[in-house]
Parts: C-alpha cells; structure tokens; sequence
C-alpha cells in the first residue's frame, strides 16, 4: 500500500515528505498535490523507486469472429 | 521602532486553508476581503492593504493588526508589525503558523487521495503517515 510520510517541526514550521510504495511517475503526481498546496520545495531527490519500471502486462484478447 | 514588516519568502498557496490554519493557531478574529486596510497605530506604520487581516489585540498583537496580501498568482505573504514579530506567540507566530498550515495540508492531501491519516509526536517532531 502506497504511503507518504510527512515530518513536521513545530519550531520552525518546516515541513519534509517522503512518498514510499509508489513507482516512476506516479510519485511525481502525488508531489504535485502537495506543491500546489505549499510551493516549490527547497529541495527534492528521487528516491529509486522513482527509477523503477512500473511492470506492464499486455493484455491480448482474442476477437471472436 | 514600530513599522510594518512584509516576509516574501513566507508564502501560503491556498487561503482557506490559511484561515484554517490561522483558527488552529487561536485566532477567534478573522477579517477576509478585497485589498482591505490595515490599521495605523503609529506614525512610522507606512498604510499597507492585505486581504485577510486579524486585528490589533487578538492575538497578542499590540503593535497593529497583522495582514496577508494575496499576490497576483495567488499566494499570501504576511505583512506584521517588527515588535509583534518579536512578541506574537513568543515571536512564533510564523513557525507556528507554517506547522499549522503544513498539517491542513496533509489533512487535504490525505482527502484528495482518500487516504488515512496515522499521526504521531516522537521527539517533539510531528510525524504523519497517510496511507492511500
């Protein structure tokens, strides 16, 4: 199951968030939901999920003639 | 010296969630509108415009009202009195208020995603799991 964990520090306000269980771009898709929210972030890394091919099964179906 | 104080590199995207935050932090006075004006207590206050705005003595702000300006792509920036920046919340008013707005964001982000939300303090660090 996808998780994202968010670290907050109530002394400054800052906020950190790490998405986990979720491959290639669908990370980016969830980041976009939280930056429209926030802003740009200071700073941002990948993680290699990121890098990781999300496995695609064709599905062939027969037509019936 | 007492003078109005505006911090561009503070900004909140979403002004709702800015008023939410602003409630979460015990502001029980909120005004909300178009380009409205602050109040000017002292000479050396310069006349500033915000659009949501907590008047003078509602939360500790002695020195003037505090403000947010809603800029041309929408985001807010805070426009505060110097002193009641040092003295607002022990001077955390921004922390606290960035905290606050950071949480209803995550609180929003869970609902769009139709996650659940698992919320803990370790070290006095919040820390919120949203599994979706």
């Amino acid at each position: 199951m996808p998780e994202i964990n968010f670290t907050i520090n109530p002394q400054t306000g800052e906020m950190e968030m790490k998405v986990e269980g979720v491959q290639g771009s669908q990370c980016a898709d969830v980041a976009k939901i939280v930056t429209e929210l926030t802003g740009a972030p200071e700073r941002e890394e990948n993680t290699k999920e990121f890098y990781a091919r999300t496995n695609i099964r064709p599905q062939i179906q027969n037509k019936k003639i | 010296m007492s003078k109005y104080m505006t911090f561009t590199e503070v900004v909140f995207k979403d002004g709702e969630l800015l008023v939410c935050a602003l409630e979460d932090i015990g502001c029980k006075e909120i005004r909300q509108g178009e380009n409205l004006a602050m109040g000017r207590y002292y000479s050396e206050q310069l006349q500033q415009r915000a659009d949501i705005i907590i008047p003078r003595d509602k939360i500790g702000n002695h020195y003037g009202d505090i403000g947010f300006q809603r800029s041309g792509n929408g985001d807010y920036t805070p426009v505060i009195d110097d002193l009641d920046g040092h003295r607002v919340l022990n001077g955390q008013f921004i922390p606290r208020l960035r905290a606050a707005y950071n949480e209803r964001v995550v609180s929003k982000v869970a609902t769009r995603l139709r996650g659940t939300i698992h919320r803990a303090i370790e070290g006095g660090i919040v820390k919120i799991k949203v599994r979706y």
